[in-house]
């Protein structure tokens, strides 16, 4: 096992290689640019391409294209790039394009802040395009060998149910520097619990069968005949249609090769929730590790906190909340996004209240005194808005 | 129960705040501890300030955050007002005394080097001064020995400056107080 200090950044890059990853198109972009630089690398190296896109938008349509071409792709971004992948995810999810996105997240709306973290992308990357009748798979790393680990998970996802996978970073998990374990040899990878899916080929003629099936080889241009990868609605040989059976026999699919197979995808960590607890903080990413400290601290003082960490966000888990609790969401955003999920899967019966701040984690104290608030009953209040002097 | 060591870094933006963090990081876990950094440059990056979360334990980190430094390398006054309040009795704060004096209404015990000038007499160049800042931390931190430390340096610093590095690490080192 190879050990270094690096960031969350060198981890994606190297997780991306393991997996196999041979072509990374992107627009260099804070808090994700070392992605990039660390990609223009490190590719070469292993026999892979590097390109520069003129934006986004065109990054994630050559990794398309790579991805048809028989490569496995990524690129990387932060909100103001991801917010351009609208038009080439769709053709990701509608041609079935294994392809994996990353995503930084920083400070928002638009260019916002760029080098602190915020997590203001939940629900867009649920629906990073338009038009609907599609399922995301999005994962949320919280470490530097979190984001490793789950970058190569993505990669394998994205290979047996065909579609773009998601990770969802933030700046504190790329721009941090944590210790990195990585695997020197297969035997090491296995330990680690790595896997990779090689690609394959899809000879046809059925490229687009009316199935929740996953393991179906993607389509790979040049070993088939015609196009059988377009934006338009597909035969279950790929051509195009605007018959409305065919759309829903593909929506029917693009929907429930996912939703069918959650056990494939479904990764949460919790603490203490199966000890009574009263009050549970709930967060994703860098966040769920205060998380995790408050409900060890709080634990040792005698009160009853549990936490839950969705590690995949979409399909969002609501078994994960179906025991009746005052449920705390912990967000790096004023506006609440989980929390709004968290209400609508909890457990009748449960209050969920939202925690949120950006550029900052919160603290240790912080959590535990709002938990103290909630078990008192007392209702939470928040200052409209403040300013620092600096 | 793990034993955790926080320590703060904060200046503007070329002081070395990610460097000197960089160091420690890479010296703990060539000494096999765990540690995490968090880097901050983004809410404030127009005053240019800049802020390293440094995590040092032989057990597994959840929270990265610094909430309670048990170190605070604080490169400008600006850094030290923005900080001071998170440090209590158990925190030393390193200093330049030509920067800013202690704060008598803070519990930290306060360490003042005049590092910018010994790395000018010394050295020929205030640019050492953070190392130096290294060096007298180092001396204070049980949990991560000197040789992993000079080594650290080694590794994250260019070879041709690392001889004026250790002599400035040293200096640091054998300041006394």
């Amino acid at each position: 096992m190879k050990r270094t200090f690096d960031t969350g950044n060198a981890a994606i890059t190297e997780g991306a290689l393991w997996a196999g990853c041979r072509l990374f198109a992107g627009y260099p972009i804070t808090p994700a640019t070392e992605i990039a630089e660390n990609m223009s690398r490190r590719l070469p190296q292993e026999g892979g391409f590097y390109l520069q896109a003129e934006d986004e938008n065109a990054a994630l349509h050559i990794c398309n294209g790579g991805s048809l071409g028989g490569l496995k792709a990524m690129t990387a971004t932060s909100g103001p790039g991801f917010i351009l992948f609208a038009d080439p995810f769709g053709w990701a999810v509608s041609s079935e394009i294994p392809v994996v996105i990353v995503n930084s997240q920083r400070v928002g709306p638009v260019s916002g802040i760029t080098g602190a973290p915020g997590q203001g992308e939940f629900y867009l990357s649920r629906y990073l395009t338009h038009g609907g009748n599609y399922e995301t798979i999005v994962l949320a790393p919280n470490s530097v060998q979190d984001a490793f680990r789950l970058t190569v998970r993505a990669f394998y996802l994205a290979e047996r149910f065909r579609t773009p996978v998601i990770v969802l970073a933030d700046q504190m998990v790329t721009d941090g520097w944590e210790t990195l374990q990585t695997p020197e040899s297969e035997a090491e990878a296995r330990e680690m619990g790595l896997e990779r899916v090689e690609r394959r080929v899809n000879p046809g003629p059925v490229f687009y069968p009316a199935s929740s099936d996953i393991d179906i080889p993607p389509v790979v241009l040049g070993h088939n005949t015609g196009a059988a990868a377009s934006d338009w609605t597909p035969t279950d040989r790929g051509h195009d249609t605007e018959d409305v059976t065919w759309q829903h026999k593909h929506a029917w699919r693009l929907i429930h090769k996912i939703l069918d197979h959650r056990d494939l995808i479904d990764e949460a960590q919790t603490w203490s929730v199966d000890d009574d607890p009263e009050v549970i903080l709930v967060a994703y990413g860098t966040p769920s590790r205060v998380v995790q400290s408050a409900v060890e601290a709080g634990r040792a003082q005698g009160l009853k906190v549990g936490g839950i960490r969705p590690v995949s966000l979409w399909p969002f888990q609501d078994a994960l909340f179906s025991r009746k609790a005052i449920y705390l969401t912990v967000e790096l955003n004023w506006d609440g996004q989980l929390v709004r999920e968290v209400r609508r899967a909890a457990a009748a019966g449960s209050e969920v209240h939202f925690w949120g701040r950006c550029g900052e984690l919160p603290s240790v104290a912080e959590l535990l005194d709002t938990v103290r608030q909630l078990q008192a009953g007392v209702a939470l209040t928040r200052d409209a808005w403040r300013t620092e002097k600096w | 129960m793990a034993e955790r060591v926080e320590i703060l870094i904060s200046g503007y933006g070329g002081q070395g705040v990610v460097r000197i963090g960089q160091i420690l990081g890479q010296a703990a876990v060539n000494q096999g501890l765990y540690t995490t950094m968090l880097i901050s440059h983004g809410t404030e990056t127009r005053g240019g300030y800049v802020r390293s979360q440094v995590v040092i334990s032989d057990g597994f980190i959840a929270s990265p955050v610094v909430e309670r430094p048990d170190f605070f390398l604080a490169f400008s006054r600006e850094a030290h007002d923005k900080f001071k309040g998170l440090c209590g009795a158990q925190s030393v704060i390193l200093h330049n005394p030509e920067t800013f004096v202690a704060d008598a209404a803070v519990p930290a015990r306060y360490l003042p080097l005049p590092a910018e000038a010994l790395a000018q007499d010394e050295l020929g160049s205030p640019v050492y001064a953070n190392v130096i800042l290294l060096g007298a931390l180092s001396g204070q931190l049980p949990l991560v020995s000197e040789a992993s430390l000079l080594r650290g340096l080694e590794e994250r610093l260019d070879a041709r400056f690392h001889e004026a590095n250790r002599r400035a690490f040293s200096l640091g080192r054998n300041f006394r107080i």
